[in-house]
């Protein structure tokens, strides 16, 4: 045995060892082949580790096909329970604190202000039953790049396909959906939303549905104030944020006790069911409820959503000196 | 996406890990959950993994990991152990007195590869029946790829020990 080997063949052993079981570099190859010309036993011994290796070899079983094809089957439907179930996620400082954002396979599903907060316990995703949040990598990179973007006035749409799932019912999912139909740079009213998806009476029900926006920034909330004209509200209680992007929008607002006021007397605005824009001092225009007005800050904003210029206060003959 | 869709990497690799989670814990129920929780795992981290990553490597290390854990039970352990059985081989014996001997023979070396300490009968299972480079089998064991080829050196040790005063199958009777 080992003991009673010569020190020669046991210094060679692992070279050996390798070479008969084809482990090996060249080099131990000669050594070993150089040894086994004088060494005897260690002929065997190499005879033997090469048997050794090729019934090793043949421990190469198949399993059943059936067995594999079963195990097959049952791993993809827990894959597809799972990929239904996957949103991956990304945390990143932003001018307006942490955001999450998290995309499923059908497209974004969450935005979320994490304030401070930098991990997925501190956010609603790691809270949502039956979600399986995950890490994700340069796809999300990208995404944190368009929202900075958008945020900081870099860009004006995000094209993303949505996920609409995390709305909390039918009905908040058609208001998400009225007030992602809400352009840049202009604000509705949370009763003009109302008035848009035919429920004129549900305008606290449309707040409620705003308030539980899982899509914030994406779906844009911060577009939609009180008939007051005031922001009334955003982000639990952040109005500073909903007041950053706006004005990043170019929406001209003047605070207003612990709040602040659309500047209604510098904006462009759409009377309901029109096609042509109007000067703020437009007939009874600036009198008009918000509930029925839509506000642009800018004639560009407004005719890129195809609107034409009203033919009797004419804004593009006397465009507003405050607006751009 | 820069990967490739996962459902390619099922494809490609689901049976080869299956099959080396049935060598090693010599259970077929136990290689099905196994599996498919190597490809569940693999699946939620598959986004996050460098686009360069050598995948089959990193689905052994899974694997390799989810059986170490699985062995950490002492009584899954010995389950194992009484687990070998008879097994089909693509091995072709010439002769019925060499297929009994190659039978016998590799019985024998199942047995002293399902009694081996874990992290050689890994090795040993990852290098010589999945062929895989020691690199590899070093992350998967969370060792230097000196102590993974160490790791097989020692199976093939006793193995050829575990066969002393058996005869064994001629050179040309295994193809």
């Amino acid at each position: 045995m080992t003991t009673t080997k010569h020190p020669s063949c046991r210094a060679i052993e692992l070279d050996l060892v390798a070479t008969a079981t084809g482990d090996v570099e060249s080099r131990s190859t000669d050594l070993v082949q150089r040894h086994l010309a004088t060494c005897e036993p260690c002929r065997e011994e190499f005879d033997r580790y090469r048997a050794v290796d090729h019934v090793a070899r043949g421990l190469r079983t198949a399993p059943s096909a059936e067995a594999v094809a079963s195990s097959r089957a049952g791993l993809e439907s827990r894959l597809a329970d799972l990929r239904q179930r996957r949103v991956a996620y990304r945390i990143f400082p932003s001018p307006l604190g942490q955001i999450l954002i998290g995309r499923s396979e059908h497209g974004i599903a969450l935005v979320e202000y994490l304030g401070t907060g930098t991990s997925l316990r501190a956010s609603r995703l790691g809270r949502v039953e039956g979600v399986e949040a995950v890490a994700g990598g340069p796809e999300l990179e990208r995404l944190e790049r368009d929202l900075l973007d958008y945020i900081q006035g870099r860009r004006r749409d995000l094209d993303w396909s949505l996920d609409w799932r995390l709305a909390s019912s039918d009905f908040a999912r058609t208001v998400l959906e009225a007030t992602a139909a809400i352009p840049y740079g202009a604000v509705a009213s949370y009763a003009g939303v109302a008035r848009r998806i035919g429920r004129p009476s549900a305008v606290r029900a449309v707040a409620q549905a705003l308030r539980w926006n899982p899509l914030p920034i994406v779906v844009p909330c911060h577009r939609v104030i009180g008939t007051s004209g005031r922001l009334t509200g955003y982000a639990g209680n952040q109005l500073g944020l909903k007041q950053r992007l706006l004005t990043t929008e170019g929406v001209k607002l003047r605070p207003a006790q612990r709040d602040f006021s659309i500047a209604r007397d510098a904006m462009y605005a759409l009377g309901e069911g029109e096609t042509q824009y109007c000067l703020p001092t437009c007939g009874d225009m600036g009198t008009r409820s918000l509930a029925r007005v839509t506000l642009f800050a800018s004639r560009a904003d407004a005719e890129s959503r195809g609107l034409t210029p009203c033919t009797d206060c004419r804004p593009d003959l006397n465009p507003l000196v405050s607006a751009a | 996406m820069g990967l490739r869709p996962f459902e390619t990497v099922v494809a490609a690799h689901h049976a080869e890990i299956y099959r080396y989670l049935a060598r090693v814990t010599s259970r077929s129920g136990d290689a099905d959950d196994l599996s498919q929780e190597t490809f569940l795992r693999a699946y939620r981290a598959w986004e996050s993994l460098n686009e360069d990553a050598n995948v089959r490597a990193w689905l052994f290390a899974i694997a390799t990991n989810l059986a170490r854990n699985y062995f950490r039970s002492e009584s899954r352990r010995r389950r194992a152990y009484a687990g070998i059985s008879e097994r089909r081989s693509d091995v072709d014996p010439a002769s019925p007195e060499e297929a009994r001997r190659f039978h016998e023979t590799r019985t024998l070396v199942e047995a002293v590869v399902d009694g081996l300490p874990l992290k050689q009968r890994l090795a040993f299972v990852l290098r010589k029946l999945h062929d895989l480079e020691y690199d590899a089998i070093a992350r998967s064991l969370q060792c230097s790829p000196d102590s993974a080829r160490a790791h097989v050196f020692q199976a093939l040790k006793k193995i050829r020990l575990g066969l002393n005063g058996h005869e064994l199958p001629t050179m040309e009777s295994v193809r």
